[in-house]
């Protein structure tokens, strides 16, 4: 169960990917979004491929986790590819069924939104990868505090989302627990119709619940026994500094940006 | 999660048998793999390598067998009240013999006869919400929802985790009895010595994923120190008696349970008197 939400696992390590600071990472995965969808070049969409695969090798992430990055889009990259391939028309026809036809243009094109689409998620793998999801929700929150102003309780929904991220495991660990012990009462959760199978997760689902409302009631008070309160303002324990490297990720970053816009919209 | 950079060994190079009928400790300090090796026991958990037998059988992937098994191994995890789903005790108990596809009348003989068995009264219980009850009473009937399957064998897991010492006491002798009187095959895990360490015939010490010691309960509690190595304290009534023994009262030193301790230091007073 826990092995088919690879996407967005962290993978513990000290390299210097790891050590970039989250409010940076994230804009700077944004930048790189918006480069590969300004690219209108195939060696140009290639030439980030193998910049993304060379960013794995300094991660140290191991090949295996790339590939079961990519497993969740396989489906969608072949969708985009047949209808690319039997909708786009141009050049030269390379195959003929029936009524259908495969033109040069349509395969070019499909292959092209491939490679965007498999580079885009794994640069967004390599930053869960690299990552812990609680210093994610920091640098997404540091985004989200000038909203205060316009009354979005910005803390409480990093605070929010830092939990709810936090407690994923512990849940996916209880349900399996769980599922064993009714296991070991005779329960089988894997035959039968889709209604009986729904019917029989019944044993799991509420204790599930009953749990995580225990949890939820213990850690609300363990909070406010540490002094947590609605609206206060929060230090941090480990202080946030954005450091050269970092601004000089950002910059390198900006700068490919505008060497690609020049490049093809501008010359 | 063999094959990932957090692939470990939880358990290396284990091999005990239990007899049938027997009273086996499986102890060991906390994340030393207990929870682990039982869950291996009917099969919840697959070794990736070795094996695990049961009657001559090995535990394997078939499914048909996997099913039969859990039908006489039967298995109490840690905290079981946790598992309750159901809003009577009466389900609740019901569910393990309504898997086993039994018909109704028979589901109430089973139910009514597990409840006997853990000796709770069942008036009014049986139609009671699960989590009105006191913490040792869901605990029993936790416990009555596994043995409505009518196990061979019981292993439990940390069965006295959070109960009062009352608790502690009455569930460990209905396990005795159990043992004793029923021929059931009994395994439990725990962490505390207390109450449970005069019960047992077999004693098995797990530390760090490895079997450090196995054998007959009064040799392996003889080895203290090495016990104590583990991060095991003994029984606290054992202690007293080797203190005891420390400060000049001629008390042999293998006692493991209260009623034990009195009748030793009775004798030795009387032995002192006559």
């Amino acid at each position: 169960m826990s092995r088919s939400i690879t996407l967005g696992h962290y993978l513990p390590g000290d390299s210097a990917i790891h050590q970039l600071n989250p409010r940076i990472k994230v804009p700077v995965l944004m930048v790189i979004l918006v480069i590969l969808f300004a690219i209108k070049t195939l060696t140009g969409l290639v030439a980030m491929l193998v910049a993304v695969f060379l960013l794995f090798a300094v991660a140290r992430v191991p090949f295996s986790y790339f590939l079961k990055g990519l497993r969740p889009i396989i489906y969608i990259a072949l969708f985009a590819l047949i209808i690319f391939i039997f909708f786009t028309k141009g050049g030269v026809v390379l195959f003929r069924f029936g009524p259908f036809t495969v033109e040069s243009e349509g395969l070019w094109q499909g292959l092209f939104v491939i490679i965007r689409l498999v580079t885009l998620v794994l640069f967004s793998l390599l930053l869960t990868l690299t990552t812990t999801p609680l210093s994610l929700t920091h640098g997404l929150g540091y985004y989200l505090k000038p909203l205060s102003r316009i009354g979005l309780p910005a803390e409480e929904v990093v605070m929010i989302m830092a939990i709810a991220l936090r407690f994923i495991p512990t849940l996916i660990e209880e349900s399996q627990r769980l599922m064993r012990a009714q296991v070991s009462r005779g329960a089988d959760f894997e035959s039968g119709s889709i209604f009986r199978k729904a019917k029989n997760l019944v044993p799991l689902i509420v204790p599930l619940f009953v749990s995580a409302f225990r949890r939820a009631d213990e850690l609300a008070l363990a909070m406010e026994a540490r002094g947590y309160r609605l609206g206060a303002r929060r230090t941090r324990l480990h202080e946030d500094l954005i450091k050269t490297q970092d601004w000089l990720v950002l910059l390198m970053a900006l700068l490919l940006l505008a060497a690609v816009i020049y490049n093809q919209y501008l010359r | 999660m063999p094959g990932t950079p957090f692939a470990s060994d939880a358990l290396d190079n284990i091999t005990f048998s239990l007899g049938r009928g027997s009273f086996t400790l499986l102890i060991g300090p906390s994340g030393s793999g207990k929870t682990t090796l039982i869950q291996h026991l009917n099969g919840l958990l697959k070794p990736t390598s070795g094996a695990v037998y049961f009657d001559g059988k090995k535990i394997g992937a078939d499914k048909a067998a996997l099913l039969s098994l859990r039908r006489r191994i039967g298995l109490v995890f840690q905290m079981p009240e946790e598992q309750f789903f159901s809003e009577t005790v009466y389900d609740e108990i019901a569910y393990a013999p309504r898997n086993l596809g039994l018909d109704e009348n028979k589901v109430k003989e089973r139910v009514v006869k597990a409840v006997e068995r853990v000796g709770l009264e069942h008036k009014d219980l049986l139609d009671r919400h699960p989590f009105q009850l006191s913490a040792g009473q869901k605990r029993l009937v936790a416990f009555a929802a596994v043995l409505s399957i009518e196990p061979e064998v019981l292993i439990l897991d940390e069965p006295a985790a959070g109960l009062d010492p009352a608790g502690k006491q009455k569930l460990f002798n209905l396990l005795y009895g159990l043992n004793r009187s029923e021929e059931i095959t009994v395994l439990v895990s725990t962490h505390h010595l207390d109450e449970v360490a005069a019960l047992a015939d077999y004693l098995l010490a797990l530390k760090g994923g490895r079997l450090m010691m196995a054998g007959k309960a009064r040799e392996v509690l003889a080895r203290r120190t090495e016990l104590q190595g583990l991060g095991l304290a003994l029984p606290q009534v054992t202690e007293i008696m080797d203190q005891l023994s420390v400060r000049g009262l001629p008390v042999r030193k293998d006692i493991y349970s209260l009623s034990a301790a009195c009748e030793e230091i009775i004798r030795v007073k009387r032995a002192d008197q006559g």
